[in-house]
């Protein structure tokens, strides 16, 4: 009964994964018809190792994920808990469609809107500063202005997710539990820290998970808004890799660089259970 | 000897001579019905760009559809993904794109893979090449730029640019200027100072990280005093030269006549911004005449003028040279490959060339440059055919298969110059340091030094 299902389990998810595997230890460049598929052992992984450029695409997108990721969580935690706490049903029902619909817009789609929002001339983002008298800034044209724009709109587009899951965590929280904390008299603060967060948890690590996946191979929305740019102020490693293996076509360095970054995130993903659910489970 | 005819020489001659007029090798013309009669109902699908070409090629393929019945479809895809998935197409075999698109600087990358069938293969047939082709009707450096590989021609022009100097000439009156900058030493010493003011800047340069930064803007001004990118005998890298130098130097210098994002301005924000009135001059593409001169798409259709790229440090213009030709995908079958041709024989004809000008396009055939109702419709012909004619450098930009890369590294290095990260002799000794072992095989004689 269960072939079918593990025949598109390999299909579709490992062989994928080996032939990227097979093609990381093989000299192939698409362009070049000559000494394609030659065996290189781990040369590419070295190249890649030594290469400033993926260090540097690499240091890009752990800023973006710390940055990016700790807001959302943040921001994600702060809306579930005021929804939770809210008396009024109707402004939550409006609340929580609302944030699907970032979530539901295409990453391109995203990235054009930050063209428009981020522009020099016309954007919303200058106009709305120069209501208050500042002066207009390019927020695409300038390195640091470039990755907060980038930041701010990952922020905006993923923190309904990272709130979504939190109502769904908090939403598991028995209401004898929260009845007996308020008859103790427990304060909103000692409410969240003892009782609620021991409940958010698990939702915090799913968060965790997936988003870090996500950033780590975020591509559509920087590209289209920055293309990596200005310079390489926003080249992160998805980007870098696309360059490598669609632009220069050197699939073989690319899929080494694929196969690393995956090993980040099943180590990053590690990590997190480790350190996250188990205090999760701890508390339990 | 008897010089009389005798009357059987006579009716044989006769008999030969209505023999010879009726053949039909020889008596029918070529047309292109007759020519496309076996391909009838094929259908052949063409990569085009969202630019003002394709859009002119799509009003007119109804008609090449209505004479031939061979059905045109096309994938229109932005510049920037167009080579990937050509390149794609051709490794995996999957013969998706019967009509190539072929930027001049992957040429030397497709042609010689054996990605594109040269067109010997078609103007040696008879049956399927039109007396009236006329090679020589193609302005020569577009031919050899976007068509031509190591001797072959692969492509025909199609989308053809000559980089051209667009100025708003109101701007420009209003700031005391009666006619265009001759040099670009003009813009950075009098136009850029009297011109930028007031939210409005004198000039911008498209130099957002790519093919724009590479070719559009960094090799614009590498060329402007003496520059080169290569050293063409050696194929050694020549950026740390005096000449380049002062080039990269020069655009530094001139960025403060520039609005401060230009580096992440791509062509259209800056065909935008001019045609808006936010910027007096661009340095654009011929291609984009039609959108400044549309009212419906520019501000400033009463204000445009068009002129040569100004002269650089030598008094001579160096302007940008670039564009499309259409060529025939080698792994596309041979019906396919026939109905293509003759896609493209017609499309790029010069019996075409005025339809393809109305319609928006920019054809590289000389004949309708030489209209003079066209002369005077369209504004861009002198600067455009002026350029081609008597500054076109075919090598503006090198073909070389490995210029795909080269340009990553350009665009990366060049952007980082414009935002002050590297000084331009930083600049050029990064670029030197990524790019040298590309072009190895070349500086040490293992490939013929084209480019």
């Amino acid at each position: 009964m269960a072939a079918p299902a593990v025949i598109a389990l390999l299909l579709i998810g490992t062989f994928p994964l080996l032939y990227a595997l097979t093609l990381s230890l093989q000299k192939y460049r698409l362009t070049q018809t000559a000494g394609n598929g030659t065996f290189v052992g781990l040369g590419n992984f070295l190249e890649v190792l030594h290469d400033e450029d993926f260090w540097s695409a690499l240091e890009r997108s752990g800023l973006l994920l710390a940055v990016s990721l700790t807001l959302q969580v943040v921001f994600g935690m702060l809306i579930a808990l005021f929804l939770d706490g809210n008396p009024w049903r109707r402004l939550r029902n409006v609340v929580q469609v609302a944030l699907v619909v970032p979530i539901a817009m295409t990453p391109a789609v995203v990235g054009l809107l930050g063209r428009l929002v981020y522009n020099r001339d016309f954007g919303l983002l200058n106009y709305l500063i120069g209501l208050i008298g500042f002066a207009p800034r390019s927020w695409l044209g300038e390195p640091s202005l470039a990755m907060a724009a980038v930041i701010a709109t990952d922020v905006w587009q993923w923190t309904p997710f990272a709130a979504l899951v939190m109502i769904s965590s908090l939403a598991t929280v028995p209401p004898e539990t929260l009845e007996a904390a308020e008859l103790d008299g427990s304060g909103w603060w000692s409410m969240v820290r003892h009782v609620k967060l021991p409940y958010l948890l698990p939702g915090i690590t799913a968060v965790l998970i997936i988003r870090t996946a996500d950033i780590l191979k975020l591509f559509d929305m920087p590209y289209i808004l920055t293309r990596g740019g200005p310079g390489a102020a926003t080249e992160f490693t998805s980007i870098y890799v696309q360059r490598v293996g669609f632009r220069i076509f050197n699939m073989g360095l690319a899929s080494a660089q694929a196969i690393l970054l995956l090993l980040l995130c099943i180590g990053l993903s590690r990590l997190y259970l480790r350190f996250v659910y188990r205090e999760a489970e701890a508390q339990g | 000897m008897n010089n009389s005819l005798c009357p059987f020489s006579l009716l044989a001659s006769v008999l030969l001579g209505v023999t010879t007029l009726c053949s039909p090798a020889l008596a029918q013309k070529w047309d292109l019905a007759t020519a496309a009669a076996p391909y009838k109902g094929t259908q052949i699908k063409a990569v085009f760009l969202d630019r003002p070409g394709y859009v002119a090629a799509q009003k007119l393929i109804p008609e090449f559809e209505k004479t031939t019945g061979i059905k045109v479809t096309w994938e229109t895809m932005p510049y920037e993904n167009c080579r990937e998935k050509q390149v794609l197409d051709f490794t995996g075999q999957t013969g998706q794109y019967d009509v190539s698109l072929v930027d001049g600087v992957w040429i030397g990358e497709y042609a010689s893979n054996n990605w594109l069938v040269p067109i010997e293969k078609f103007t040696s047939n008879p049956k399927l090449a039109d007396p009236s082709l006329n090679m020589k009707g193609f302005f020569p450096v577009v031919l050899d730029s976007l068509g031509t590989w190591n001797g072959k021609v692969c492509g025909l022009p199609f989308d053809c640019y000559s980089g051209v100097l667009y100025y708003n000439k109101e701007m420009l009156a209003k700031a005391g200027f009666s006619e265009p900058p001759k040099t670009w030493k003009d813009i950075l010493e009098k136009y850029g100072p009297a011109l930028s003011k007031d939210g409005k800047y004198a000039f911008a340069l498209q130099s957002r990280r790519g093919e724009t930064q590479s070719c559009d803007s960094f090799m614009r001004v590498i060329w402007l005093f003496g520059g080169s990118l290569l050293d063409p005998s050696t194929f050694k890298l020549n950026l740390l030269s005096a000449g380049s130098q002062a080039g990269i130097k020069f655009r530094q210098d001139l960025m403060k006549y520039m609005p401060p994002d230009v580096v992440e301005w791509d062509h259209d924000e800056a065909v935008q911004a001019f045609a808006q009135g936010r910027v007096a001059m661009i340095t654009e593409w011929s291609a984009f005449y039609s959108t400044l001169a549309n009212k419906a798409t520019s501000t400033v259709v009463d204000q445009l003028g068009v002129a040569v790229e100004p002269a650089g440090g030598d008094g001579k213009p160096h302007p940008a040279l670039g564009g499309f030709s259409l060529a025939v995908n080698a792994q596309s079958d041979e019906k396919k490959q026939a109905a293509a041709w003759l896609f493209i024989q017609w499309i790029t004809s010069e019996a075409k060339a005025k339809d393809y000008i109305n319609a928006g396009g920019v054809p590289a055939r000389i004949a309708a440059y030489q209209d003079d109702a066209l002369k005077k419709k369209y504004t861009f012909f002198g600067p455009a055919v002026e350029s081609w004619e008597k500054y076109g450098n075919p090598v503006f930009r090198p073909r070389f298969p490995e210029w795909p890369a080269v340009s990553e590294v350009i665009a990366q290095a060049g952007c980082e110059i414009m935002l002050g990260k590297f000084t331009p002799e930083q600049g050029a000794k990064t670029i030197n340091q990524q790019v040298e072992p590309l072009l190895k095989d070349y500086v040490n004689g293992k490939k013929p030094k084209l480019q």
